[in-house]
C-alpha cells in the first residue's frame, strides 16, 4: 500500500497556568504512525488521550511543539506560501463532531460548497459549480434538492452529510473525521459509517476516522491506533488487534463496548486517564494496570512490533508474556 | 393494607406542545407502571418523546408543553394537578432527575459542595455539621472523595461530574430515581463504570430507575423492563432479557440490527432507513408503516393498539395476528449463528491409514 502520510515522532504540548507558570500539558507524545490510499484508520482513545489535538495537528490548525508529518513525503513545515496552505488543506479536509455548529445557519446549505468550489478548485468554470455540488451531494446519499436548503430544515444525519460532501467537494485524499457519528442516533450512524466506507472504495479517499466507539471502527476501518495519555498503545491491522489485543489498555477499552449478545463482563476500573502535566518516565497507564512491574515505572515502554504490522507499547506484552488484564 | 409493590403508575399521558399553528402531540397515550426497587430502560430515537415523557413524569412540563390527560400515580398520590408547594415536598426526596447533560445541570459558579448544602436546605433546617456528614456520605456512595465537594465543576472530570449528579439525586435516598440518558457525553469505558455504578448503589440501596437512552446495547444488562417508544406512543414494552433475543417489534429490531459489534462476523447493516416522522405530520395507520420492512397494505390504514403477544406489549397489527415473517436471518447473523452461511459440515470425522508393504496404502 502507498504510503499517503506519516507522523514522524509528532510531539504537541500545551503551556497550561498563569504567565509565569512553567507547567506543560503533553498532549501528545512521540507519536509515529502513517495512513496509506484507500486505508481506513481509526484513532481510539477515550477522552483527553490526545485523538483530536492530533487531527489539528495534521489539519495544520496547530504546529506540532517537535517532529513531523509527511504528506506524500513532503513535510507539511515546509508550506509556506498560502497556495500551498489552501492546496494541503484541501486534499486533507476535517469532518467536525458537532453537524449542529459546524455549518453556517444563516446560508442555505449550498452556500458551504459553492464557496469551497470557488476557494478550492479556482479551474472549475463558475457555471460548473452548482453541478459539481450537485454530483458531491448524489455521492454522499442527499438529494439534490437538498442543496437550497437551510441547516435547521435538516436532520442531523443529513447535516453530517453535508460536512462530508463539503470534504469531498475539494476533491480530497484523506479526510480527518473526528467523531463523526458521536453526536448521532444510533439508528443514524450506521448509514454515515457505510458512506464512510463507500468513500474509501469508489472515490478512493482514506480517512483519519476518530472516535472511542471501537465497534464502529470496527465496522469501517482497516488499522486501529489506540492511544492512551498522549501516546500510542497499541496499533495494527484491526482484527488482529481486536481478536488479540496485546495492551491492558486495549483490553480494558473492549471489556467496556457493550454488547448485548455477550455475557456482562465484570471488569470494575473505576479509575481515569491521568492529566499528562509534566510527566515522568514510566507508563502512563500503570496506576490502573493490573500487572504493572518495576519496570513499568522507570521506563517509557517504546512500541515494538510483536505480530505483523501489530505494535504494542507494553513492558509485560514485550518481555513475551501472555498478557491477561481483563478479561472482556 | 398490604404495602403496594408499584411505586409508579403512569396512566394514559400525553402531553401537547401548544403551539401557534396548531397542537403538537408529543406523547401520546402512554401507561406504564414502575415497581419498587424497578430498573426501567426507555429506548427511542431523537424525537419520540422520551425526555417528554420524563419530563411529565416529574411534573416539570413548561410551557408550551402541557399534560392534555392521564394520571401519574406515586406512591398512591396523583402528583398531576399539585401544586409547586406540594410538589416540593416529594421533589429530590421521594422522587429525584438526573439530567442529560452534567456541565450544563451543575452551577458552574459554586461549588460542589454549596450546591449539595442548596438542595438539603430547601428541604428542611439540618446543622452544618448535618450538611457536611450527608454530603461527604453521598460523595462516598458514588466512590468519589469528599474532598471534591470543595471543587468546582470545572476541575472534575466528565464521569465525576455525571457521579457527582447522582450523589446529589440521591441525598435524601428517594424512591424513583429518573435519569435522561446521563451516560452519553461519556466515553465508553467512563460510561460502563457509571451503569455498574448505578446497578451496585440500586442493589444496595433498593430505589426505583427509569433510565432513558437511544443505546440500546448499553442498557442491555442493567435494565430488568425496556419500554420502546416511536413517535410518542409506546412500541413495545416487557421483560429487557426477552425483547434482546427475540425482538417482537420491526421497530426494535431495527434498533437492535443498527449498531455494529466487535464480536461475530463482520455484517454490513443497514441501520433504519428514513428518519422518525414529524410529529405534527403523523402518517395515518400504523406510525411506523413508512420506514417498516414489513408493512402490507392495512398497516397504513388501521391505526394498531398494543397487543399483548407471549407475555410482551407490542404495537404490530401483523404481529398480532401472527403475519410476521421473522426476520431470523438477519437476527441470527448478529448473534453468529446464521444457518445460512454453512455449506459443508464435518462431524466426528475420522480416517484412519494403516501403513501397507512397499509404503502404499492397504485397506
Amino acid at each position: 500500500m502507498t504510503e499517503l502520510l506519516r507522523a514522524d515522532h509528532l510531539t504537541r504540548h500545551f503551556k497550561i497556568g498563569g504567565m509565569m507558570s512553567r507547567r506543560t500539558l503533553h498532549a501528545v507524545d512521540d507519536v509515529s504512525f502513517s495512513i496509506g490510499e484507500r486505508e481506513i484508520v481509526a484513532l481510539a482513545g477515550e477522552s483527553g488521550s490526545g485523538k483530536s489535538t492530533i487531527a489539528r495537528v495534521l489539519a495544520r490548525v496547530y504546529k506540532p511543539t517537535s517532529g513531523e508529518v509527511y504528506f506524500e513525503d513532503k513535510p507539511l513545515s515546509a508550506i509556506r506560501s498560502r497556495r500551498d496552505g489552501l492546496r494541503y488543506s484541501s486534499l486533507v479536509p476535517m469532518v467536525f463532531q458537532d453537524p449542529f455548529a459546524s455549518i453556517n445557519p444563516v446560508f442555505r446549505v449550498q452556500h458551504g460548497i459553492l464557496r469551497i468550489l470557488k476557494l478550492h478548485r479556482p479551474d472549475l468554470p463558475a457555471r460548473q459549480r452548482l453541478d459539481e455540488a450537485a454530483r458531491v451531494f448524489t455521492v454522499v446519499g442527499l438529494g439534490t434538492d437538498m442543496l437550497q436548503r437551510f441547516p435547521y430544515e435538516l436532520s442531523g444525519g443529513q447535516r453530517q452529510r453535508v460536512g462530508f460532501a463539503q470534504a469531498l467537494a475539494m476533491r480530497p485524499k484523506l479526510i480527518l473525521a473526528d467523531e463523526p457519528v458521536s453526536m448521532l442516533d444510533v439508528s443514524i450512524r450506521i448509514g454515515l459509517l457505510n458512506l464512510m466506507a463507500k468513500l474509501r472504495d469508489e472515490e478512493g479517499v482514506s480517512i483519519l476516522y476518530i472516535t472511542h466507539d471501537i465497534a464502529s471502527a470496527r465496522y469501517v476501518a482497516d488499522r486501529l491506533i489506540v492511544m492512551y495519555a498522549g501516546q500510542i498503545a497499541e496499533s495494527g491491522p484491526i482484527e488482529d488487534v481486536l481478536t488479540t489485543p496485546q495492551h491492558p489498555y486495549t483490553q480494558l477499552l473492549l471489556s467496556a463496548v457493550p454488547d448485548p449478545m455477550a455475557p456482562l463482563s465484570q471488569v470494575t476500573d473505576r479509575g481515569e486517564p491521568p492529566k499528562v502535566v509534566d510527566p515522568a518516565p514510566g507508563c502512563r497507564f500503570r496506576w490502573r494496570c493490573p500487572l504493572a512491574i518495576e519496570e513499568c515505572t522507570a521506563v517509557t515502554p517504546a512500541l515494538a512490533e510483536l505480530r505483523p504490522g501489530h505494535e504494542v507499547a507494553c513492558h509485560v506484552a514485550q518481555s513475551g508474556a501472555d498478557v491477561k488484564a481483563f478479561a472482556s | 393494607m398490604p404495602e403496594a409493590h408499584e411505586i409508579l403508575e403512569v396512566s394514559g399521558l400525553s402531553v401537547d406542545y401548544v403551539l401557534p399553528q396548531h397542537d403538537v402531540r408529543a406523547v401520546d397515550d402512554v401507561s406504564f407502571t414502575v415497581d419498587r426497587g424497578e430498573f426501567l430502560g426507555i429506548v427511542g430515537e431523537s424525537g419520540c418523546g422520551k425526555s417528554t415523557l420524563l419530563f411529565a413524569v416529574a411534573q416539570l412540563l413548561a410551557s408550551p408543553a402541557q399534560l392534555a390527560a392521564g394520571t401519574v400515580t406515586f406512591k398512591g398520590t396523583n402528583l398531576v394537578g399539585l401544586t409547586d408547594k406540594q410538589l416540593s415536598a416529594i421533589r429530590w426526596c421521594d422522587l429525584s432527575v438526573v439530567m442529560q447533560s452534567a456541565m450544563n445541570a451543575l452551577n458552574p459558579v459554586k461549588s460542589i459542595g454549596a450546591q449539595f448544602k442548596d438542595a438539603l436546605q430547601a428541604h428542611g433546617r439540618p446543622s452544618k455539621q448535618e450538611i457536611a456528614a450527608r454530603s461527604a456520605e453521598v460523595m462516598r456512595m458514588v466512590g468519589i472523595d469528599p474532598v471534591h465537594l470543595k471543587s468546582y465543576p470545572h476541575q472534575l472530570s466528565g464521569g465525576m461530574r455525571q457521579r457527582s449528579m447522582i450523589a446529589m439525586a440521591m441525598l435524601f435516598t428517594p424512591d424513583l430515581i429518573i435519569m435522561d440518558e446521563p451516560t452519553s457525553a461519556l466515553d465508553v469505558v467512563a460510561q460502563r463504570a457509571l451503569m455498574m455504578q448505578i446497578k451496585e448503589l440500586q442493589q444496595t440501596y433498593g430505589f426505583a430507575v427509569i433510565f432513558v437512552t437511544h443505546d440500546m446495547s448499553l442498557i442491555s444488562h442493567f435494565s430488568d423492563r425496556l419500554m420502546v417508544m416511536y413517535a410518542g406512543q409506546i412500541d413495545e414494552l416487557g421483560d429487557t432479557r426477552t425483547i434482546f433475543d427475540r425482538p417482537l417489534h420491526p421497530y426494535t429490531q431495527g434498533l437492535l440490527e443498527a449498531f455494529p459489534s466487535i464480536h461475530g462476523p463482520r455484517v454490513p447493516l443497514k441501520g433504519i432507513p428514513g428518519k422518525p416522522p414529524d410529529l405534527a405530520m403523523i402518517p395515518t395507520g400504523c406510525r411506523f408503516h413508512p420506514r417498516c420492512p414489513h408493512a402490507v397494505e392495512r398497516c397504513t390504514a388501521i391505526v394498531p393498539d398494543l397487543y399483548p403477544v407471549d407475555g410482551d406489549l407490542v404495537r404490530c397489527l401483523r404481529r398480532k395476528d401472527g403475519t410476521l415473517p421473522d426476520d431470523l436471518g438477519a437476527h441470527l447473523a448478529r448473534t453468529g449463528r446464521d444457518p445460512m452461511t454453512e455449506l459443508l459440515r464435518a462431524d466426528h470425522l475420522t480416517r484412519h491409514f494403516k501403513p501397507g508393504q512397499d509404503g502404499g496404502v492397504t485397506r
